[in-house]
């Protein structure tokens, strides 16, 4: 910060090109997260409208409570998707801590060191993963494809494809059906961690590099970053987001089942994706992620209130995506200058 | 300037490096002094680009020693290098498209506020000076808000460049700095390079403007297919002498045979 002089104008361009910014503006900077949010509520309306039962505080709580996991885990997929990344064994890694936890119950482990080693066997198993993806440069694809299947095949040998169940008086279960302040559990945690989520993303470095990484990860570790140690460290965060999920889903449903979570990582992947992060990385947000994981999660609930079959919400699902994104590509392009 | 010979900002001294069968660098030395500008050229390929990144810590040589200040330094990572205050601005301009101005300005070494312990970005500070640095360098951005995205070649050019000058370096390598930039840009690019070599910052020079290297630098270090081939005082030399060095022995002597040709027709 020594520069003195002023020499001349570097990069010049005559002034008041930028006007101040309305409200179109600002729709078309965040264009993927308007046009989510535009889905969100078009889809709460017409559930409202068709149903009776959409609209009440009881049903709103049920969804946020059961979209607890989806939630946690996609504010986690969020850093490793800008970071360029991709974490295909999240839906493995919740059975196998949905498992274990049930076994470890099971054999008279106290419920709170049962929590601990859950967290850091994800932590153990995203940190395995991500040494391969960030220090030996295999594709997080299939590094993480691996994973699913290894993981998967862990929880089924532990269990022989039997479902494990929780005595339902131990204290574990208040973690998945406890309400506290007239909220349930689940849902205080999933707030808790997307809390945590949007402040590392926005407001500490962490989140800025992880942003970096996925645009240009060269520049970033020129700027004297860490960055393989960053890469390692969001396969760190999905794999302990995991682990959450498959604690509370197994407290909630009382058992841990190895076939928990078949296809959850591609919801995740999916909410993420609905959201506005690209898949190719430097862009992503919190707030799209939780709007795209709350649309996936009310589709399902409201075609069950609409007695309308539950096999159409992978349809309207799948379909939503794809306009979304298409919209997100056409409505609200030019917002940037192609290059 | 310092003409005293003795003391080197930067000394390196057998720099190889090998990709594969390419020897990209063989037994590089490149000396410099403090508040010295040095150009560097060469054809592509030459190694240039290749020999200012082991400086900056982006790549690590095979074999060879760096001095600087007469200290033997080791660098791992470009987090050492910038430690010891060698900036670069390189020719890809290392920007993080989706990052805004002032987070890529401060990529690395954000002002930070914390809270409980944990880091946070302080957004406030960071913005604030980068406006004062970008008003300080006559660069026109109107919000530092912007995604690098959205600037032209030339602002994300001046915003490198910013970059790597603006946090008090000891060494500067600038590779390519003014190939995205106007006529008045690339004046001001030359005046900021006379600037900061006046307050005794060492400048590397990489450019293929030769007539550049005439208005500031001090020397001209010639290379060819990853050696040094001639080093030249500014005021010794002449733009033909350094394309003939810079093309190398081929051209020399292709042209040198014509003119004996000549000289034998009569």
């Amino acid at each position: 910060m020594n520069v003195t002089s002023s020499p001349g104008n570097i990069g010049a361009s005559p002034p008041k090109r930028a006007h101040n910014s309305t409200w179109k503006d600002v729709a078309i900077a965040n264009g993927s997260v308007v046009s989510i949010a535009l889905f969100f509520i078009v889809v709460c309306v017409v559930f409202s409208l068709i149903t009776n039962s959409f609209l009440t505080t009881p049903n709103l709580l049920n969804i946020v409570r059961q979209s607890a996991p989806l939630l946690i885990v996609a504010a986690a997929m969020t850093f490793v998707i800008t970071a360029g990344g991709i974490d295909l064994s999240v839906g493995s890694v919740l059975a196998l801590t949905a498992t274990l936890s049930a076994v470890l119950l099971q054999a008279g482990l106290p419920w709170p060191l049962v929590v601990i080693a859950m967290l850091a066997l994800g932590a153990a198993v995203g940190a395995l993963q991500g040494f391969f993806i960030a220090y030996e440069r295999i594709p997080a694809f299939i590094v993480t494809l691996a994973g699913l299947s290894v993981i998967r095949g862990v929880a089924l040998l532990i269990t022989g494809g039997y479902s494990i169940p929780v005595e339902p008086t131990s204290f574990f279960v208040n973690i998945g059906r406890a309400w506290f302040l007239g909220v349930p559990v689940p849902a205080l945690l999933a707030l808790v961690v997307l809390i945590i989520a949007y402040l590392a993303f926005n407001q500490t470095p962490f989140g800025r590099y992880v942003t970096g990484i996925g645009a240009n990860a060269e520049a970033v570790r020129r700027a004297g970053v860490d960055t393989r140690f960053m890469m390692l460290f969001v396969y760190i965060l999905s794999g302990m987001a995991s682990a959450v999920a498959g604690i509370i889903l197994a407290a909630r449903l009382g058992s841990g089942s190895s076939n928990a979570g078949q296809g959850f990582e591609l919801d995740v992947i999916a909410a993420v994706v609905l959201g506005g992060t690209s898949l190719f990385g430097g862009r992503g947000t919190i707030i799209g992620t939780v709007l795209g994981a709350l649309t996936v999660a009310v589709i399902g609930n409201g075609l069950i209130l609409a007695h309308m079959s539950p096999f159409l919400t992978p349809i309207v699902t799948g379909t939503i995506i794809l306009v979304a994104i298409w919209l997100n590509f056409r409505l609200f392009k030019g917002a940037t200058r192609s290059r | 300037m310092m003409s005293d010979g003795e003391t080197y900002r930067v000394r390196m001294t057998g720099i190889s490096k090998r990709y594969g069968p390419i020897q990209t660098l063989d037994d590089v030395s490149l000396n410099l002094k403090p508040g010295e500008v040095l150009g560097l050229v060469g054809d592509n390929g030459a190694g240039k680009s290749t020999l200012s990144k082991v400086l900056s810590g982006a790549v690590i040589p095979d074999s060879g020693t760096i001095e600087i200040d007469g200290k033997g330094v080791s660098f791992s990572s470009p987090a050492d290098a910038r430690a010891a205050r060698v900036e670069m601005v390189y020719q890809d301009l290392s920007l993080c498209d989706t990052v805004d101005v002032a987070g890529n300005l401060f990529l690395g070494r954000e002002p930070r506020s914390h809270v409980l312990g944990i880091p946070f970005l302080d957004n406030k500070r960071m913005h604030d000076e980068t406006r004062e640095m970008l008003d300080r360098l006559g660069i026109v951005i109107a919000d530092t808000r912007l995604k690098v995205e959205n600037l032209s070649g030339g602002q994300r050019q001046s915003i490198a460049i910013g970059r790597a000058a603006s946090f008090d370096p000891s060494v500067l390598i600038m590779d390519e700095p003014t190939a995205a930039l106007a006529v008045a840009e690339v004046e001001a690019v030359l005046d900021l390079i006379r600037a900061v070599s006046a307050r005794g910052v060492s400048v590397i020079l990489i450019t293929h403007r030769l007539q550049d290297l005439f208005l500031v630098c001090d020397r001209i270090q010639v290379m060819y297919e990853g050696r040094n081939v001639a080093e030249r005082k500014i005021g010794d030399t002449s733009i033909e002498e350094v394309v003939n060095l810079i093309v190398g022995r081929k051209f020399v002597a292709r042209s040198a045979r014509a003119s004996r040709d000549e000289a034998a027709q009569p």
